[in-house]
């Protein structure tokens, strides 16, 4: 297998790559700015420089030439290359700053050129607490700067477009946003103006970046030259908390983090996730954080014989479901899924009233033709169509839906988390003849014309499992505490944290946001008849049951999510079994 | 060589009226090294073509002084794709101005040699690539092509041949980048002009990632009469190392400035006191920017006996660069002229590697400090460590060519910065 040595050290390498790269990926330390994975190579910043060679091959003889001391003779390059742009070569020689002292002074020499016309702002800055240029400063820099006159000055707090706010001053020109631009969403919109010190990215005049994937620029920039107008002096980085989840916004399940302060969701930022979503997410998908946190529902609602909705307690919620459950026969329950809800949610929702009798289960997938593009937004707006599928809910639509009504005679329809009235031609009048109950994360027009209304943890508060569009099922981890606790939710939570072994105590969460909800099995386990159903502790269990029981799911588990980032479940099973 | 320069008659520009019209050209033996070539295909196979030249040491004349025979034979066998050739008169360096004469009296000459570039390459488009303010030059040479097109000398089947090549020109926007071989290729691919990280090379991958050459209009404008008279007779005119003849572009304080033609390897004495009339209002020389103003200033006691080709300007610690010689007589303030210079790199740097956007702004910066008489002598210092940081860590030579003047003036004309730099004292202990 091919071989180089970086520091002395002797690596193998399999594929074809770059040095920087390699470096990463091996877990090494250099510095680089402008150089990220998924864009081109500009080698532009000239930060990750080192010092290569080559080892001298004498052709007549066959091998490498030797010196005294037995080790080969390397050939050096005349001047230090950027690692980044460096082909791994067989027998390559590489000296970082840790085993060679003009590396070192390199690096900080450009480090201190990168700082000259830098404002240093850093105590104002958004960026600082994650700017790779503060982090790498500290970590590689000059000790001082020798710039004795005038920065130069340029636009400061443009407004790009209507979700990216430009300093000029900050930007060091990396150029990774234009790349951005050019390379992954294709809309061409940025460009760097004028020359030398004085160059800064722009759009083209009167142009404004409405780019759907603008924010991507904000993450990679690697100082604070662009920032999001929406999350722009809101909070520290060191004062949130950062938690593993999944977007809910779209069918295509982008890996996020979201961040945390005061138990309040303040921005969702892409995770990687090679299979997903890249390094990339849509601006829809991030500015989606708010129903995390207003107009959620805390604690039940009763429609008493008023129009209006009460807060009542959890005893008389439960106490009235079952109530109203008792009154009827099974054929007049209409149940909902929901393609919006967890795998786990609807599992447990469905498995509830078929063992009340119930034997048919529907819902209606929330898609808009033409609304994906061919990047990261599909047309399909849930998170968990297909998993709602593949847990055997049958497809329908509004027609079907008004069909349905009239012909069972419907007494009780049982909606899970889904804003069907929103979404569709359907108006209360047609629901006015039930009992309606509504398990929902936040009001809506279906929540607010129901009879009864279970408030039930959003994505960003339980552990449970979406099925995206294209298969991969991926798991959400609670980054927001509710009044109710559950351990074992607090314990994922904890362990999905940088630490690994915070308590909830470190976390900062004001009770005032934290919202009066269960999780929707909880609820179902509470109703449920001790004798045959067996209570839950943990969503964990009922994946663990759903993959014991539903083939589609076969091995699915937590761990295995946790570890592979996802796992793709077979569609096209799926789709065979629904058309039979 | 330097003694029968009297007698040399130009060969790039000769003393022909109009020489400018297709007629006149032809009449003069033009094209004749062309058709050659296309009557006897088996001696003038592209093959051969590039070993005449190769053989005949043409040197870039654009500053890098490449065999120009050897860069051709880069470029990879023929695979039925688009191939270029890109001809750079961008000229933006200061103190060149040589490639504006052949557009303006014998751009047919150029576009002979081109047109037998790109037959010895087989490419089939050549670009011409000039600098936007030589509106007048692209005018002419546009006229040229035109005419060339209409005796068949470009364009399809030339001269009934199978062998046909398109060229077009294209005029650049002001920006001394673009006559950097890599951004040349972007900005003709209508880019911004940044530099390219090499490799790969621009005949591996060049103008729309094909493989593309990068000549100089003076080089081009050499290969005819290697063609026509041979690769051993081009080797007499000029020495060895260094054949040819050159366009000397020579500017400054001198009697009759302009541009000469003259064998390369001439001595820069016989240039200065002889060829141009010698310094004016009878001044002492003082100094002199041998090829256009990145290469390093040699100081007038440094000029004794060293002619005007690579190799001698390499020993005595400067470069031939372009020809574009620009002669300082003794009134010249050093500090003011390289503060001058630094003004011309930090605008036109086009920000892509830090060491070169950043250093050139501080160097500037410093040297303006220095020449408005605020500067000290830990400033001299300073511009060293700076030019020490810019050289060879950025994509082009750009930053080098910022920091050679710096660099080589504070060495070589160190007592005039100690001058204009305010008198430190130091505490003795």
């Amino acid at each position: 297998m091919p071989e180089i040595f970086i520091d002395n050290i002797r690596y193998e390498y399999e594929t074809p790559g770059k040095v920087l790269q390699f470096m990463l990926d091996n877990g090494l330390d250099l510095p680089f700015f402008c150089y990220h994975p998924s864009l081109s190579i500009p080698a532009n910043c000239r930060q990750c420089m080192v010092k290569a060679g080559m080892p001298i091959f004498n052709r007549d003889k066959g091998t490498y030439e030797i010196d005294e001391e037995g080790n080969r003779k390397i050939r050096y390059f005349p001047k230090l290359m950027t690692a980044c742009s460096l082909d791994l070569a067989d027998g390559m020689v590489i000296h970082t700053h840790h085993s060679d002292e003009l590396v070192k002074q390199a690096q900080a020499d450009n480090l201190e050129f990168i700082l000259i016309n830098h404002p240093l702002d850093c105590p104002i800055c958004d960026q600082a607490g994650e700017c790779p240029l503060q982090i790498l400063t500290y970590k590689y820099g000059p000790e001082g700067s020798r710039f004795e006159h005038k920065k130069v000055h340029k636009p400061k707090a443009v407004q790009l477009g209507p979700r990216v706010i430009l300093d000029a001053e900050r930007c060091i020109n990396c150029t990774r946003c234009v790349r951005f631009t050019d390379e992954i969403s294709k809309t061409h919109q940025l460009t760097i103006v004028s020359r030398g010190d004085k160059n800064y990215p722009m759009t083209a005049d009167g142009e404004e970046f409405d780019d759907p994937y603008s924010l991507n620029t904000v993450d990679i920039c690697p100082v604070g030259a662009l920032t999001s107008a929406d999350f722009r002096f809101k909070a520290r980085v060191w004062e949130m908390n950062q938690t593993p989840g999944i977007d809910m916004s779209n069918g295509k399940g982008c890996n996020t983090w979201l961040w945390t302060r005061d138990n309040l969701i303040l921005r969702i930022t892409p995770r990687f996730n090679e299979s997903v979503n890249d390094h990339w997410m849509p601006d829809e998908a991030r500015l989606s954080y708010s129903r995390f946190n207003e107009n959620r529902i805390s604690r039940p609602q009763i429609r008493l014989d008023r129009d209006e909705q009460v807060p009542t307690s959890w005893n008389n919620a439960e106490l009235t479901f079952r109530e109203e459950l008792d009154k009827v026969s099974p054929s007049q329950i209409l149940v909902l899924g929901s393609p919006h809800a967890s795998v786990e949610d609807n599992y447990s929702f469905r498995k509830f009233f078929e063992e009340k009798g119930v034997n048919e289960f529907f819902y209606l997938p929330h898609i808009i033709p033409g609304s994906g593009d061919d990047l990261l937004l599909s047309d399909d707006q849930a998170p968990n169509t297909n998993g709602v599928n593949a847990l055997g809910f049958r497809e329908t639509d509004e027609a079907g839906l008004k069909k349905l009504i009239k012909s069972k005679k419907t007494s009780i329809i049982a909606i899970l988390d889904d804003d069907i009235l929103e979404r569709t031609g359907l108006t209360a009048k047609e629901f006015s003849g039930s009992f309606t109950v509504v398990l929902g994360t936040n009001h809506n027009e279906t929540s607010l014309s129901a009879n009864l209304v279970i408030p039930i943890t959003c994505a960003a508060e339980h552990a449970a499992s979406y099925v995206n569009v294209d298969g991969r099922i991926q798991r959400t981890i609670p980054a927001k505490e509710t009044l109710y606790t559950n351990r074992r939710l607090n314990l994922e939570m904890s362990m999905s944290r940088l630490d690994h072994y915070g308590t909830k105590f470190d976390n900062w969460v004001t009770d005032a946001n934290r919202v009066d909800c269960i999780p929707a099995w909880e609820f179902f386990t509470r109703l449920g008849d001790e004798q045959t159903t067996p209570a839950y502790h943990s969503s964990r269990e009922i994946m663990e049951e759903i993959a014991g029981r539903i083939s589609r799911f076969k091995e699915v588990s937590y761990d295995r999510m946790d570890d592979e980032n996802g796992i793709q479940l077979e569609l096209k099973q799926n789709t065979e079994v629904n058309t039979v | 060589m330097s003694n029968d320069w009297k007698s040399y008659q130009p060969l790039l520009i000769p003393a022909i009226r109009d020489l400018h019209e297709i007629s006149v050209y032809e009449k003069n033996d033009g094209y004749q090294a062309l058709k050659s070539i296309l009557s006897d295909r088996k001696k003038w196979s592209p093959e051969n073509v590039i070993e005449e030249v190769k053989d005949a040491n043409i040197r870039g004349r654009g500053g890098a002084g490449f065999n120009a025979g050897l860069k051709w034979s880069f470029m990879p066998e023929p695979d039925g794709k688009p191939r270029y050739l890109a001809c750079n008169g961008d000229e933006s360096e200061p103190g060149t101005f040589k490639d504006r004469k052949i557009f303006e009296y014998n751009p047919h000459l150029f576009i002979e040699g081109a047109i037998i570039a790109a037959y010895a390459m087989q490419v089939d488009a050549i670009y011409v690539y000039i600098r936007g303010e030589y509106r007048p030059w692209v005018h002419k040479l546009q006229q040229a092509i035109d005419q060339a097109y209409e005796k068949n000398y470009l364009g399809k089947n030339i001269q009934g041949s199978d062998f046909s090549v398109e060229m077009y020109t294209h005029m650049g926007a002001g920006a001394y980048i673009c006559g950097e071989e890599s951004s040349l290729m972007e900005s003709l691919e209508g880019k911004r002009g940044y530099p390219r990280v090499k490799p790969p090379f621009p005949a591996q991958r060049g103008l729309w990632g094909r493989p593309t050459t990068i000549n100089n209009i003076e080089t081009l404008a050499n290969v005819p009469m290697v063609i026509k008279n041979g690769a051993s007779w081009f080797k007499t005119i000029g020495p060895d190392t260094h054949p040819g003849p050159v366009l000397y572009g020579i500017s400054g304080h001198v009697n009759r400035p302009g541009v000469y033609e003259y064998p390369a390897g001439m001595n820069i004495m016989t240039l200065i006191n002889e060829v141009t009339g010698g310094i004016r209002n009878g001044k002492k020389l003082k100094a002199l920017i041998p090829g256009g103003s990145s290469t390093p200033p040699l100081r007038a006691d440094m000029l004794d006996g060293v002619t005007m080709d690579a190799d001698s300007l390499r020993e005595v610690g400067s470069m031939m660069g372009t020809a574009g010689m620009v002669v300082l007589d003794e009134d010249t303030d050093m500090v003011d002229l390289i503060w001058r210079i630094s003004v011309f790199y930090h605008h036109e740097s086009c920000g892509q590697c830090t060491p070169c956007r950043e250093g050139t702004g501080w160097l500037e910066k410093t040297l303006h400090k220095i020449n408005s008489g605020d500067g000290e002598i830990r400033d001299l210092d300073l511009l060293l460590a700076i030019c020490n940081r810019m050289e060879g860590r950025t994509i082009c030579a750009l930053a080098d060519a910022a920091a050679w003047p710096v660099r080589y003036s504070i060495d070589r004309f160190r007592d005039e910065f100690e001058k204009k730099c305010k008198k430190t004292v130091y505490a003795v202990a």
